[in-house]
C-alpha cells in the first residue's frame, strides 16, 4: 500500500453517503449525487493508476470523466423534460 | 520538506475535500444547495490530485493523461451543473423564460 492506493480507499468512503442520497432523495437530488459519484470514482481510478504504477490504468480515468459528463448531461435533459 | 511529505500533504488535503463535499451533498435540504459541492468537488481536489502526481512522476505520459483527466472534469464540471440547476427549475417552476402561473404581467 503507498500513499496513492491509501487515498483511493478514502475517497471510496465518499461513495455511502452519495448512495444514501441516490435511494432517498428525489430523482434530480440524486443526479446530483450520481454526479458527484462519477467524478469520485473518476479521481479513485486516477489514484489507483498511479498507486499499481501502470501506464494504461491513466487512460481509464479520462474515458470515465468523458462518460461521466455526457451521462449527466443526458440525464439532466431527460428529467428536466419529462418529469 | 521531502517530496513524499508534499504527496501525502497533497491528497490528503484532496481526499478530505471530497468527502466534505460528498457530505455536503447528503446534508444540504435542496438541490441548488447540494450543486455547490458538486461544483467544488470538480475543481479543487482534482487539481490537488494532479499536483501530489506531479511531485511523483513528473512530466510523462501517465501525468499527461492525468492533466487531460483534471481539464476536463474541469471544464464539464460547471457545464453539468448548469444543466442540472436548469432541469431542477424547470421541474419546480416550469420553462425557464416563462413566468410561473399568476405571476404573467
Amino acid at each position: 500500500m503507498n500513499a496513492f492506493t491509501i487515498a483511493a480507499l478514502g475517497l471510496l468512503a465518499g461513495f455511502v453517503p452519495l448512495g444514501v442520497v441516490v435511494l432517498r432523495a428525489r430523482e434530480v437530488d440524486a443526479l446530483v449525487a450520481l454526479e458527484l459519484c462519477g467524478v469520485l470514482a473518476t479521481l479513485c481510478l486516477m489514484c489507483l493508476g498511479e498507486g499499481f504504477h501502470r501506464g494504461v490504468y491513466f487512460d481509464v480515468p479520462v474515458i470515465a470523466a468523458v462518460t461521466t459528463w455526457i451521462g449527466g448531461l443526458v440525464f439532466a435533459r431527460f428529467l428536466g423534460r419529462y418529469l | 520538506m521531502s517530496g513524499n511529505a508534499i504527496v501525502d500533504v497533497l491528497l490528503g488535503v484532496a481526499v478530505a475535500i471530497e468527502l466534505l463535499c460528498c457530505l455536503g451533498v447528503a446534508v444540504m435540504r435542496n438541490v441548488y444547495d447540494r450543486l455547490h459541492y458538486l461544483s467544488a468537488a470538480t475543481s479543487v481536489a482534482p487539481f490537488l490530485i494532479l499536483a501530489a502526481l506531479l511531485v511523483r512522476e513528473g512530466l510523462s505520459s501517465q501525468t499527461l493523461d492525468a492533466i487531460a483527466t483534471v481539464a476536463i472534469l474541469f471544464i464539464a464540471g460547471p457545464l453539468l451543473v448548469h444543466a442540472t440547476a436548469r432541469a431542477a427549475r424547470r421541474i419546480d417552476y416550469g420553462r425557464p423564460g416563462v413566468a410561473p402561473k399568476g405571476k404573467e404581467e
